[in-house]
């Protein structure tokens, strides 16, 4: 399958966001295709955060467009993501500790009857249901967030990023400070919803599990997308020749400006 | 199944551990005063808890937020004023009441607005906006009460509705609408998530400044209300009404087992506390105890129920911890 | 575990309680029992007699004592020294006069509220009769017409409760017991004229906060003997808010503009030693008169020292008792004057020797 049998869903054109004098993106031009994993790695100020934060909504780019399903936008926020069909799952995953798991699950996007009661039975049908089809092990969803295990706490991330309803999803360090087998069940979750149709963002620092669930990789340093890789036909040792780099002279320079 | 009862039990531990007080405090003192458990006495009780009933609710919603309201108490005095003004003025009670609501309301909502806007401690805003509040009251009223009201308007204080009065009706009206809006509606689910994540809630893509806005106008607009029943029923409008009533709603809050940092909160628990004070302070009245012994027990009460509701959410988490 | 844990200091709560409980019931059986000590009996000195002697001319016929009714009795707060007092004259009355008195008061001197509440629970109770001293004229409204309706007896002393806002509400005051504050600025004003002789001379007023019923009534009680005196120029009223400082301040701001004043008169004893300062620190104070009011016990001892010309006193302990006796009276259905007021002792520093004791 190559990137010219179907269109992107999102396309990021020319994307810059300065910080005062510092660039943290730089001129980033990116798609975003449907059924896909594609991975975003790099070093610590890489830019990866920050590429994830302007997709999510959470900052709007200095320079550039974004363009989702044929749309052009100058910038998102959390709201306007969500409906355009933009999930984020946070690396501190974003949970209402002293809420309970049918209530983050649906935060922000409460069914209701009579057009404002909270229709909390439904609600925790659905609960039981999303989480049964994701595998997530939680058996009662009236459970405090803060009463469950950490591999728990991110399977309700996840759930509450499916439930959004969109169809890109976006993960930001998703095995950062996961066991192993935690890990193992977030990564068959992530293949799993690329299979199902989702476009899957994945950012990592874990160049293992990157070529094991992606089909493409985009290397960043420095602000900059230095490679956009097919999975398939790299090695880790190219993709670590460009995280690290050596010709980078240049982007030194323009950084320290 | 058991285990999810036990669940339930737990949630609402505070409040029935606070109701076993109230419980054994009545016995207690029915036990010792043959005046305690009269009717008369449980009608004043009822009576005088209504004004923290009224007000603890609003500032429930806001404490919910993690935030705090400390306007309360001038908002009171200038609702009573702006009433008074009104009706002295020719308006009649119906609309002159309303602007009363409106001006607490508003005073509220400019809370939450500042708040929000410039991302301030809601402990300092209300801080300025009490002292602003109290200035708008003394200059209203020059320092001198207004009184002498219409039957129609002191009907909301010291009027008859049967075996109760208006301001227990609408303590009650507004402890059960309450209680609705923070179980049942978005509003109040918004309100726990704002103090228990106030980013993750504005990460899901919800309005968080505009409903912490709304919140703290409802809490205004609570005020007001107290402000209305404490007008009524003295006839007179003082700029000094309500001074330090933001404490008691907030002692009753807190007492009823909402957290101060947030994200957990009961209308239920606040409307047990309010009585268990309103109880508290009579019963210890009428046992004649000074009043030196009563701000001590009061305040000894207060402590201990908040650190017993401290321990009990803490013992809950580490077992629950340990078990995972 | 965490039951225990939570079990004990529910203990600890309930023994609270219980012990607050017992250290009330404890001090109340004490004053019923204690036996009466010989000198309370008596009045303190000469002068508390003459006082007592005026006002039991007011209340005759006297009512029948040693009744054994009970007497609720609200006073404004127990953290200003002046209802401390008042709360010790109650007691010792009511071992006197053979009543059960029981004293409560407002948490602070601002709480209205919460001095309703306790008003409201009083009357739940079997009270005879009720005296009670208002935060401000309206706030116990509501209580006094629910004891009006158990028909207990209510007597308002000092601080006035507005009448017409009780009549409104459907209620009624029984007796009213007070100081005639227009006969306290009367009386001092009428000490500075004597002093100053037949040449007369310039005076001054310093008030408290204007508006409060005690500022008014001394200012005008002042301003009327000044004014009707001849010879006698009132040349300033200013207020001092009852303000140690400001009273200073105003004092020696009168003193640069009327360099011959002759008297001031301040509506409190704190403003009138403020006003002695002032002038002592001007080199002014030779030759004028201040007079405060109030009696405290600082200002005995200026009084003493001669650095303060005289004060109007009235005495707590006679003051209450008579209010005890006007309950009493209300509760045996006897007439009763509208109002009884508290007889005024002029003290100077030349008279002062005859006032020790005094309370």
């Amino acid at each position: 399958m190559t990137d010219s049998d179907h269109k992107p869903i999102i396309r990021l054109r020319n994307i810059t966001k300065n910080y005062g004098n510092i660039r943290a993106l730089q001129n980033v031009d990116l798609d975003i295709y449907m059924s896909q994993v594609l991975a975003v790695v790099g070093d610590n100020g890489a830019g990866k955060s920050t590429l994830i934060k302007v997709l999510s909504g959470a900052i709007k780019p200095s320079q550039g467009e974004i363009e989702v399903a044929g749309k052009v936008y100058t910038g998102l926020n959390p709201a306007l993501a969500i409906s355009l069909g933009i999930s984020t799952v946070y690396q501190d995953l974003a949970l209402v500790d002293t809420r309970d798991v049918a209530a983050n699950l649906f935060l922000g996007r409460e069914l209701v009857k009579f057009g404002w009661w909270l229709d909390k039975k439904l609600m925790l049908e659905k609960s039981k249901q999303l989480l049964r089809n994701l595998n997530v092990n939680i058996v009662d969803p009236q459970r405090m967030v803060s009463q469950l295990s950490g591999g728990q706490r991110q399977g309700i991330a996840v759930a509450r990023a499916v439930n959004q309803g969109g169809k890109v999803i976006i993960f930001d360090e998703p095995t950062a400070a996961m066991g192993v087998n935690e890990s193992r069940q977030i990564l068959n979750l992530i293949k799993d919803l690329a299979e199902q149709g989702y476009a899957v963002i994945v950012v990592s620092h874990n160049l293992h599990h990157v070529l094991e669930i992606s089909q493409r990789i985009c290397v960043m340093k420095q602000g900059r997308l230095v490679a956009n890789l097919e999975t398939a036909q790299s090695s880790p040792s190219e993709i670590a020749h460009y995280i690290t780099g050596v010709n980078n002279l240049e982007d030194d320079q323009e950084i320290a400006q | 199944m058991i285990h999810r009862l036990w669940t339930k039990t737990q949630d609402y531990a505070s409040q029935v551990l606070l109701g076993l007080i109230l419980v054994a405090a009545i016995i207690y003192l029915s036990m010792v005063s043959e005046h305690f458990l009269t009717w008369f006495n449980i009608r004043n009780i009822l009576d005088q808890s209504t004004l923290l009933v009224i007000m603890g609710v609003g500032m429930t919603f806001v404490i919910c937020t993690a935030g705090i309201d400390l306007s309360v108490g001038a908002v009171v005095a200038l609702s009573g004023i702006c009433m008074a003004t009104a009706m002295h003025s020719g308006l009649a009670v119906g609309p002159a009441i309303l602007l009363g609501l409106l001006a607490g309301t508003i005073i509220g909502l400019l809370n939450g607005l500042i708040i929000s806007a410039f991302n301030i401690n809601p402990f300092i805003v209300t801080l300025g906006t009490m002292s602003v509040t109290r200035g708008i009251a003394l200059i209203m009223t020059g320092g001198i009460p207004i009184y002498g009201f219409s039957t129609a308007f002191t009907w909301w204080g010291s009027g008859h509705i049967g075996p109760i009065n208006p301001p227990m009706l609408l303590a009650l009206g507004i402890a059960l609408a309450g209680a609705v809006v923070l179980n049942y509606t978005k509003l109040g689910s918004y309100a726990l998530a704002l103090g228990g994540n106030e980013e993750a809630l504005h990460r899901s893509g919800v309005a968080t400044k505009k409903n912490k806005v709304i919140i703290y106008g409802i809490c205004g607009f609570t005020a007001a209300l107290a402000g209305l029943v404490v007008t009524a029923r003295l006839n007179t409008a003082e700029p000094l009404a309500g001074y330090m009533f933001e404490l008691d709603a907030i002692a009753a809050v807190v007492l009823g087992g909402t957290d101060m940092k947030g994200g957990r909160g009961s209308i239920s628990g606040t409307v047990i506390a309010c009585l268990l004070l309103g109880v508290l302070r009579n019963g210890l009245t009428i046992m004649s105890i000074p009043s030196y012994y009563q701000q001590l027990a009061i305040g000894l009460i207060i402590l201990i129920a908040v650190i017993i509701s401290e321990l009990r959410f803490r013992n809950t988490l580490n077992r629950l911890q340990e078990a995972n | 575990m965490k039951m225990r844990k939570v079990g004990s200091l529910v203990l600890i709560l309930a023994l609270l309680v219980s012990l607050v409980g017992c250290g009330g019931s404890t001090q109340n059986s004490d004053n019923n029992q204690a036996a009466p000590t010989p000198q309370q009996s008596e009045a303190a000195n000469a002068k508390m007699q003459e006082m007592e002697d005026i006002l039991m001319a007011q209340l005759q016929p006297l009512p029948e004592t040693n009744t054994g009714d009970k007497i609720g009795i609200l006073v404004i707060t127990l953290t200003n020294p002046f209802w401390v007092g008042m709360k010790e004259a109650y007691e010792a009355a009511g071992q006197e006069l053979g009543v059960e008195v029981e004293v409560m008061a407002a948490p602070t001197e601002n709480d209205s509220k919460s001095q309703l509440e306790t008003l409201q629970a009083m009357t739940a109770k079997d009270y005879k009769a009720l005296i009670i001293s208002p935060i401000e004229p309206f706030n116990l409204v509501p209580g006094i017409v629910q004891a009006n309706n158990k028909g207990i007896k209510v007597v308002n002393l000092g601080p006035g409760v507005d009448t017409a806002a009780v009549a409104n509400a459907g209620g009624k005051i029984d007796g009213r017991i007070c100081v005639d504050f227009e006969e306290q600025g009367k009386l001092a004003a009428e000490y500075i004229i004597e002093k100053m002789g037949s040449e007369g001379g310039k005076v001054a007023i310093i008030q408290g906060i204007p508006g409060a019923g005690q500022s008014e009534g001394r200012t005008q009680g002042a301003k009327k003997a000044f004014e009707s005196a001849p010879n006698v120029e009132l040349v300033s009223i200013q207020p001092a808010n009852w303000d140690r400082n400001t009273a200073y301040n105003t004092a020696t701001n009168l003193i640069q503009a009327h360099p011959d004043l002759k008297g001031i008169f301040c509506c409190n004893d704190v403003m009138a030693l403020a006003a002695a300062d002032a002038l002592e620190a001007a080199g002014q104070r030779e030759g004028k008169i201040i007079f405060g009011v109030d009696f405290i016990g600082e200002a005995a001892e200026a009084m003493k020292s001669g650095k303060l010309d005289g004060s109007i006193a009235y005495s707590s302990t006679v003051y209450a008792k008579a209010a005890v006796l006007l309950a009493l009276k209300t509760i045996q259905e006897q007439e009763v004057p509208e109002t009884v007021f508290s007889p005024l002792a002029v003290v100077t520093k030349e008279n002062i020797d005859q006032y020790e004791g005094w309370k």
